[in-house]
Formats: structure tokens, sequence, C-alpha cells
């Protein structure tokens, strides 16, 4: 299939749209429906850079999101009268903290209620992450007006760094499983975390060097080889997810 | 071979000419630290000048070099004493991007410093910043395709691109702004011979044509001195001697084997090309004959066995029906060009790789059902990052764990750190440690467990000498007195020649030569190494080689 090749910019209008619309529609199914689409979109348009593979990881840290507000929001919290799915030890609060419960009862509205909103937040996670996935970091710094230059650096640096970090987690990993570390687990965090903030600020201040060096923000003014232009297809996007957040 | 394609002396730059980097007592003190950095550095570098920065790793050449354009201290922080001019700008008065027009710089990994998607933005990505017309750039970066050869190499995305079209591309995108000094750190440390010296030889001919000041810093010496004017030797601890390279390499402890072996046969003089010492030598190669020594593995007991071997990563073959057996006590160095499928066979070994078919039987299992324990004794592996392994605060704690991990007395790690490169402090954190400090850590941490085989990927990126010369004693040491095996993937010729009883090279996956060292590398010209090259037609590798002859001749 021949890949769209939209404005970089198009992609983050119509994911920024669609978030919005999910949270003015406040409804999970709706929510849901949204990030199949995207889900969709970006496994057949992403290009196999790292930047491309980083929607995985967010569909993972989306999940986990969702069941740790879960489990938070069952448990602690406000109680919501209904049929009681099944019951907790209660833990004794003192008297000055009326209305807060940890434990107790676990109806099925409370834990509806608290799916539905993390539904909700983990759908405005993937969708901007598609974002991400679906335009090239780069792209995106060579269409933003050179006066936001402290910000450009900053986004190429967040946007390029992050999915490379992706590709280093699994060579760490390599490495550490051949030391005969266990690579899975909390505790195997700390193994991996470590050397991987370490390369991630090396490399980050390499990138930024390097810009430096090449003189990045130095004129006020910027020139364009080759410039990205705004081409029908991307009004039509634009306007199409605009259209969404009026009418939602 | 390329080696002595340029290196003359009657083309060597003799001073004069108009001053382009001025040094005027410089001192550079980073901070929180004791030690300056360069103390009282006063140098002139003229136009058309190639100047090598020299010195052990961690002693300053990077700083060096980032002072130029004033990285240092504007993005690294530092106290910087003394005045520092580029063709009469002083950096202390503008930014870095303000000298981005007159000076270009490539760093130690250029792949990190790539803004673009592909070859073509990447290079328009400066002269864009420069604000420069659109015409002006379509035209300079048709040139400078050109120059660096890259044009058929425009529109691809520089991710997929190997090492050494990187490193053109880096510089490349340096050359565009059209600057008048080039600086460039360790350009030719994660390349192959061959791409090495592409990438020098251009520089050559941009100091030759476009009267271009280059200054590289670079640890294989064996790879530049030919081509350097003048060298700028740090010592660490602020110390600096600037010279012509005969009187640098004279005394330094710093030198290529062509300079070792000026030394080991007593020559009153030093040849910086293999053309040079050819002529010194000629009476010597005459009047001496070498001994062939037997390299046969003195083993035959088969250890690694590789059966079928193939692998392919999205369609494209990586290694193709490998087949081959390593035996007890053998060193194996695997050799070919960057993207050869080096890494992918080291990782079979190892077991970590995904198999389209075929097996690898390490010590009588299969590598892939190796786990935990099993695994630490049978298989060590370095890889190309030693840091990788690390993630303790301390040197102290990193053996500490490994020492629990494999279940052995409390600080035997330690001390096996310590006879493997003495003086290291054991509470220093392990990000502060030289690269061959860290990759002694590795080495050692990798070692406590004792295993039978030991993997190590291009080991020797960013060491110096003395480091390799510590590496090189104890791989030898570890395969000839406790009989296990190594496997070791480089483009260091040089280590390999000292190194390995065997060479395997491997070309598009597939095994092209294999067989002991001395053969390999000598029917290669491009992979030969130094001394060879000196003292072709005599079958000698390496200095050692040549004083063995000489002492069967008394």
């Amino acid at each position: 299939m021949k890949k769209l090749t939209f404005h970089p910019l198009t992609w983050w209008i119509f994911s920024l749209a669609t978030a919005f619309s999910v949270a003015r529609v406040n409804s999970p199914t709706f929510a849901i429906a949204m990030v199949g689409v995207l889900s969709v979109i970006v496994f057949l348009q992403r290009e196999s850079a790292p930047w491309g593979r980083s929607f995985n990881w967010s569909l993972k840290i989306a999940l986990w999101i969702l069941v740790v507000r879960a489990l938070i929001g069952v448990l602690i919290g406000v109680p919501i009268p209904g049929t009681v799915l099944f019951r907790t030890p209660i833990l004794p609060l003192p008297h000055w903290m009326p209305g807060i419960r940890i434990g107790g009862d676990v109806t099925r509205e409370r834990l509806v209620s608290s799916l539905s909103e993390g539904v909700i937040i983990c759908a405005i996670i993937v969708i901007l992450s598609a974002a991400a996935s679906l335009t090239s970091p780069h792209r995106l710094l060579r269409v933003l007006p050179v006066y936001l230059y402290e910000f450009g650096v900053s986004v190429v640096i967040a946007t390029s760094v992050l999915p490379q970090i992706v590709s280093a987690v699994s060579r760490i990993r390599t490495a550490q499983q051949l030391r005969g570390q266990k690579t899975r687990g909390l505790k195997s965090f700390k193994r991996i975390a470590i050397p991987l903030l370490e390369e991630s600020l090396a490399r980050s201040l390499d990138l930024a060097a390097s810009m430096d060096a090449r003189g990045y923000g130095i004129s006020k003014k910027r020139s364009r080889y080759r410039p990205i232009k705004w081409a029908g297809i991307d009004s039509v996007v634009a306007l199409c997810a605009i259209a969404v957040v009026v009418a939602s | 071979m390329g080696g002595n394609r340029f290196g003359s002396c009657a083309l060597r730059y003799r001073g004069g000419g108009r001053v382009m980097i001025k040094f005027a007592n410089v001192s550079l003190i980073y901070p929180n630290s004791t030690t300056t950095v360069i103390e009282d550095l006063t140098l002139e570098i003229a136009e058309g000048e190639l100047v090598l920065v020299i010195g052990p790793t961690g002693s300053g050449k990077s700083s060096l070099l980032r002072l130029i354009n004033g990285l240092v201290p504007h993005h690294t922080g530092g106290i910087l004493a003394g005045d520092i001019w580029v063709n009469g700008i002083s950096t202390a008065t503008v930014k870095p991007g303000a000298l981005a027009h007159l000076i270009g710089i490539v760093g130690q990994n250029p792949a990190n410093g790539f803004v673009a998607d592909t070859v073509e933005e990447e290079l328009a990505f400066g002269m864009e910043a420069l604000n420069l017309p659109n015409d002006v750039m379509r035209k300079r970066v048709e040139e400078t395709l050109d120059l660096l050869s890259l044009a058929p190499l425009r529109n691809r995305a520089l991710a997929t691109l190997s090492g050494g079209e990187q490193q053109r591309v880096a510089i490349a995108s340096a050359l565009v702004a059209h600057p008048k000094v080039l600086v460039l750190d360790e350009p030719t440390s994660a390349l192959d011979p061959i791409a090495a010296e592409e990438v020098l030889s251009i520089l050559h001919r941009l100091v030759h044509d476009l009267s271009l000041t280059v200054i590289i810093a670079e640890h294989k010496l064996e790879r530049v001195i030919q081509f350097a004017d003048r060298i700028v030797q740090i010592n660490g601890a602020g110390n600096t001697i600037v010279g012509t390279p005969e009187q640098i390499l004279m005394n330094s402890p710093i030198a290529p084997p062509i300079v070792e072996l000026a030394r080991a046969l007593g020559l009153n003089q030093i040849g910086t090309s293999v053309r040079e010492m050819r002529r010194l030598t000629s009476q010597f190669r005459e009047t001496h004959a070498a001994e062939i020594v037997e390299t046969k593995p003195t083993s035959h007991n088969t250890f690694i066995e590789i059966k079928n071997l193939t692998i392919s990563y999205g369609g494209k073959t990586a290694i193709s029906n490998v087949n081959t057996d390593i035996y007890e006590n053998e060193i194996v160095a695997i050799m070919g060009r960057n993207g050869a499928g080096k890494s992918s066979l080291l990782k079979a070994i190892a077991g970590i790789s995904h198999n389209d078919s075929g097996s690898v039987i390490v010590n009588g299992h299969d590598s892939q059902k190796l786990f935990n324990k099993l695994r630490r004794q049978n298989i060590g592996f370095v890889p190309q990052e030693p840091s990788d392994l690390l993630y303790a605060q301390s040197v102290n704690d990193e053996c500490k764990q490994a020492d629990t991990d494999n279940e052995i007395a409390l600080g035997t790690t330690l001390k096996l750190l310590q006879q493997l490169v003495p003086g290291v402090s054991a509470t220093t954190h392990p990000r502060d440690l030289s690269e061959g400090q860290r990759l002694g850590l590795a080495l050692s941490v990798v070692l406590s467990s004792n295993p039978s085989l030991l993997i190590l990927d291009e080991p020797t990126r960013g060491l110096d000498y003395q480091a390799k010369r510590i590496l090189t004693r104890i791989l030898i040491e570890f395969a000839r007195t406790y009989n296990k095996s190594v496997v070791i993937a480089t483009h260091d010729v040089e280590l390999v020649a000292e190194l390995a009883t065997r060479t395997i090279f491997i070309a598009d996956g597939d095994i092209v030569a294999d067989g002991p060292t001395i053969d390999v590398l000598l029917s290669s010209p491009a992979f030969a190494p130094q001394v060879s090259k000196v003292m072709s037609p005599q079958p000698w590798l390496t200095v050692a080689d040549v004083v063995r002859a000489i002492e069967g001749q008394q």
C-alpha cells in the first residue's frame, strides 16, 4: 500500500482534534472506537523508523495506566452505592477524613465509573502518541518557525531521542540477559534504567551540540531547502478534524 | 595498497602561510575537577595544515577539539583562560553557532548528531539555519554530494546507512557550509579498514585541493599518521607537546606499530609511512629470513559447532548457511566490512539471535537453551557498549553484585579487576572511568563467573595503545593458561595480528576466508597490518615477530 505523505502538522491536528472530541464526548465506547481507528491508521501508515515503533510501547503504557487507575479508583475514594460485586477489608481512617474510605464494598457502578474514566485517559494518551509515531520528528522541526528555537530543540530531543531509547532498551536487556540476569520484573528495572538514562543523556547532549555547532537558531530568518508544502489533502484532513471537534 | 598512496614527505606542509587557528596561553579546567585539562597551550595552526591530536583516553582530546568552535566552554561549562582565535574571530565573544560558517565539526558518534531523515535533508540543515538562499543551497548540496561520492545515497534514510557512509554524510554536512576549518573526533574508530581509508583519503584531498585546515583526534595512529603535518600530544593533567610527527613519535609512549618497528630495529630515524619505512628497512628484509611458526590449534576438542546457520532480518539475509567449528584455546577473530554480519554471528554463538535455520552447539549445549547460571558458566559476552552491562553506583557495588551472582567469595571480582587494570578506585562511579577502565570492569564482571568461552564485540573502539596491550595480554592468558576459547569481532587489524590464532573473514553473511591469522591477513592487502606491509614479502605480522626473527639469527 502506498503511504500517504501529509504535512507533518496534519497528523498532529488530526490527533489533537480526535483527542479533544474523546474528552468532550466522554464516552468510553467512542474512545475505544477512536483508538481502534487510530491504531489501524498507524499500523498501515507508520514508517519502519524508531518513532514508528514507539506506538506499541504507548499501547503497553496505556494498558498499565488503565489497570493501575482502575485498581486505585475501586479501592480508594468516595463510595458509590449499588450492586455489591465483592467486599474488601476496610481500612479505618481518622474522623477528620470524612467521606473517604480505603477498601470496603466494591460495587458494579464504582467499577464501571473508574474503568470508563481510565479508558478515556488512556485513549487520549494513545491518540497523541499515534501522531508522534506517524510524523518524523525531524520533518516536524523543519516546519517550526525559528523563533520557537528553544522549543524546537527540546521537541527534537524529546521526540527523536525517546524512541531511540526503545531500541536501546532491547539492546541493554540483551546484554543483561547475557550477564545471566533476569530481565523482567521490578528488580530488573533499575538495571536497565540506569545505563539507559546515561545513554539518553549523552545522546541528547551530542544532538544539541551538533545543532548548535551547525548554527541552528543563530539567524532570525531561516531559509527552506525543498520546503514542505501544505497541500489540498492536508486542508481536507484538518477541516474534517475541526468539524469533528465542533460536532462533539 | 592505499596506505602508502599519499604518504610522502615531499607533500608535507612545511610551516608558514596564513594563521587560521591561534591558541594563546590557553588553559581549561572543568568545574568540580582538581586537574586542568589543558595548561598554558600556545599553538598556531596555518591554513591548509592537517593537525593530529593524540593522547591517552580521557586526557582531553575531545575538549581541545571542542575549544576550537567554542562548544567548550559555551556548551559544557568549564573555566577557560587565555584566548582562541579562528580566522581572526575570538571564540570567547561569540556563540558556537556564529562560527558555523567557519568551522565544521564532526563528533565521535556522527549518528548521534543527525537532525534530518535523509542524506540530502541532513546536508541542507546547516545551510537552512544560516538562511542561505535556495539556489545556493541546491548548488552546494550537489557539489558536496559529488565531493564525498554520496550522490547515489542522496535519498536514503540516514538510519539505513553503514558506519562509513554515515561518517561521510557527517563530514559532508559539515563541509556544505564551506567552512575553513574541519574538526573530526575519532573519524575512523568505528570503521573497517577500507571505509577508514576512504574517509582519510577524502580528507587528504580536501587539505590539498581546498586548503582546508583539518584537526583530527584519533587513537588508531597507524591509519592517520602518514597524513599528519603536526601532532599535538596531550599527556593528561594539562601537559601538552606540539611538534612534527617525527619529533613527537621519536620518544612518545603512544606510537603506531610502524614506529615501534623502527625502535625495535634500532633505526636512528623513524618513518611515518609504509613507503618511508620500506626504504629504511630494505637491507634488513634481505638479510633476515622468517621462521615460520606453526599456528595450528594445539587442541582438537571442538568447543563450538556452527551448523547450517542462517539468520535474516526483515527479509535481508545477515548470515547465510555458515558451517564452522571452533576449538578449545583458540582465539578467533571475526573480520569483515561494516554490516557484513559479524555481530549477527556473535549473537548466534551467544544464543540470542533468532535463527532461521541451523544451530550453534557450545560445549555440548544448544546455545539458545542456556539460562542463568549455566549460561554464565559457559558464555561470557562483552557487548559493543560495555556500559550496557553495568548499572551499579560504584565499581565496588558492581563487583559485589558479580560476586553474589556467581556465589563466589566477596571481593574476588574486585581483585580480578585490580589485576587486569591496576589503579581503578573502588569508589568511582563506572561512568567516570576511562573507556579502557570501563571495558576492564565489564570484562572482570564477565570473567568472574569463569566462563569457558569469551565473546567480545568490537572491544577496541576508543581504546589507546596501552589499554589495547593490556586487553591483548588478558585475552591471551585467558585462552592459553585456562585452555578456553575467545571469539572477537573487530576492525582492528593490528589487534588481530597480535592476538588471534585464527581469522574468519565474512562478507555478506558468508565465510570467505578462514584459516590461521597469518595466512588470512597476508592474503588481503586492505587488511594487512602495518608491519607486514613494510616487511613484505617476509611473512611477519607484528613487531614481536620481527624481534623473534632477529633473535633467531643470533
